[in-house]
């Protein structure tokens, strides 16, 4: 399977998104012939308007959604359903916009029922081992028995994150996970989670509609077009590594803040 | 703190209604002044009067045929229900099944079964089946379908299987319509129990009734009403109580 040592081999690791299209069932064309590349452990922001299609792309990696033409894969492994070889476990860590926890059970429960049905490879104290550390690395272990309902946005937000580093999946898939927080709980979990994925650098692709995230969560930031035609834009962002306290007083950040709009006003 | 002074509030509302009725019902004896209606307290003194190995019998009968009749329905219209809401293809062919027999006033087919399952017990039970099962299966079937759909993704990217999805999803988002259901279902049992022991038996709470009222015992009819209503009342905290370890989650 992994003899093709051909020249495009090193391009062709991590998230590979070749000639996708996407049709709706009413015929409307959500994507069309579209590629990206996320390399291994690296972060990608994608701006977008709205129905351009960037929840539809994600959909698709996650393999929600069956793409009618292309092909999705990860070092070189499909990642649709039907041609996924049967020993592999899933590794794709999926968080929506609604954080996705079961409200009928605890915080505790959400992450271990995750950690049952992906990680069934880890011994049942290893999962609450790895549950217990992905709580209080997010700064929420007071609250492990708590149910979702009782929490805050800010703190359900925590949980779906906990659960999702928990299981340590190769790819993450992050849907605009922060828009319905407000600004400084935002702030805050931007910072926890930049500072957890450094530690446990995971390829992500990170959607947002926010040009501030994007600026400070991606390592380069994508730019889908509004017009199905138009191919992506890929800008290179040097304000990543900076610290994240002085990310938006960096200089670069006011720069890239200006070279996203220019793009933007010309392709939305 | 708060829970515990809610309680006692509401025990005592329940206390004062409780008392009130008796009440209005000694007034009522006073008006009407005839045997076909006795002072409440006659009544509680036959209830206490009771020969206890024969009270214990027909309750025994009466509790055990609306056990079996409302597992025999939840479970069959639970299954029924549940395939209904998941498979748009089930439900497109059972629907206007159940969308026609529905309206069926069940009760009438009493002697129908009768006639194909004898006065026994398997007769008793199945027309309290018959009579549950329909609303079981649309209202499981509705609890399902409201189950949004992307509650089942962060699963379904994890890996997850039918069984799995249905375990930590469907089963628990569906179980707050199942414990309304079962609810308006035991008070349409304890009904249907009441008709199906006028016939064919010996035992059982609407014999006891029945029987007391062809010997002209009217104390020990009004007993028989009493005991009767309180089995329903205690059959109805169980499913509180139930309903109040399984839904812990909801009471924020």
């Amino acid at each position: 399977m992994l003899h093709s040592t051909n020249k495009n081999s090193i391009n062709k690791s991590g998230l590979q998104i070749v000639d996708v299209s996407v049709r709706y069932t009413n015929g409307e064309l959500a994507l069309d012939r579209l590629d990206l590349n996320v390399p291994e452990h690296q972060i990608y922001t994608l701006l977008g308007p709205s129905g351009c299609g960037k929840s539809t792309l994600l959909r698709s990696i996650a393999g929600l959604l069956q793409p009618n033409h292309g092909e999705i894969t990860y070092n070189q492994f499909p990642l649709q359903k039907n041609q996924k070889q049967n020993d592999q476990h899933s590794f794709i860590g999926f968080v929506p916009q609604n954080y996705g926890l079961l409200p009928w059970k605890t915080v505790q429960g959400n992450i271990m029922t995750a950690l049952k049905i992906s990680r069934n490879d880890l011994a049942r104290d290893e999962q609450h081992t790895q549950s217990q550390f992905w709580l209080t690395a997010m700064g929420i272990a007071n609250l492990a028995h708590k149910f979702p309902l009782a929490l805050s946005g800010g703190q359900q937000q925590r949980v779906a994150l906990a659960r999702t580093f928990a299981i340590q999946p190769q790819i993450m898939l992050l849907d605009e996970p922060f828009s319905a927080l407000d600004a400084i709980t935002r702030e805050e979990i931007q910072r926890i989670f930049l500072q957890n994925w450094a530690i446990h650098p995971t390829t992500t692709l990170f959607v947002t509609h926010d040009v501030d995230e994007a600026i400070v969560l991606g390592q380069k930031i994508v730019i889908m077009p509004a017009n199905k035609d138009d191919a992506l834009t890929m800008i290179d962002n040097p304000v990543f590594p900076v610290p994240y306290n002085s990310k938006r007083e960096h200089p670069l950040f006011f720069e890239q803040m200006k070279a996203i709009r220019k793009v933007m006003q010309e392709k939305w | 703190m708060v829970k515990q002074k809610k309680l006692r509030h509401h025990l005592l509302t329940l206390m004062t209604v409780f008392l009130l009725m008796n009440v209005a019902w000694f007034l009522l004896y006073i008006m009407i002044d005839h045997p076909i209606l006795p002072s409440p307290i006659d009544v509680y003194q036959v209830i206490f009067q009771y020969d206890k190995a024969e009270m214990g019998l027909h309750i025994m009968y009466s509790l055990s045929r609306i056990f079996a009749g409302m597992i025999l329905a939840l479970t069959l219209g639970m299954t029924i229900g549940i395939i209904m809401g998941r498979s748009k293809l089930i439900n497109r062919l059972l629907d206007p099944v159940v969308y026609l027999t529905y309206p069926i006033p069940k009760i009438a087919l009493l002697p129908v079964v009768m006639l194909f399952f004898g006065l026994g017990e398997g007769s008793k039970i199945l027309m309290i089946m018959l009579i549950l099962i329909f609303q079981i299966i649309i209202s499981v079937r509705d609890g399902v379908k409201a189950i949004p759909d992307n509650t089942y993704d962060v699963l379904s990217t994890l890996g997850a299987g039918r069984w799995q999805k249905f375990y930590h999803i469907t089963l628990p988002g569906a179980l707050s319509v199942i414990f309304s259901t079962i609810r308006i279902s035991l008070g349409t049992a304890i009904s249907v129990l009441f008709f199906t022991e006028i016939y064919g038996t010996e035992y059982g709470m609407g014999f006891y009734i029945m029987d007391a009222w062809l010997r002209l015992d009217y104390n020990g009819m009004y007993g028989g009403i009493l005991l009767f209503s309180f089995l329903g009342f205690v059959l109805f905290l169980l499913i509180d109580l139930l309903d109040y370890w399984l839904m812990k989650w909801r009471r924020y």
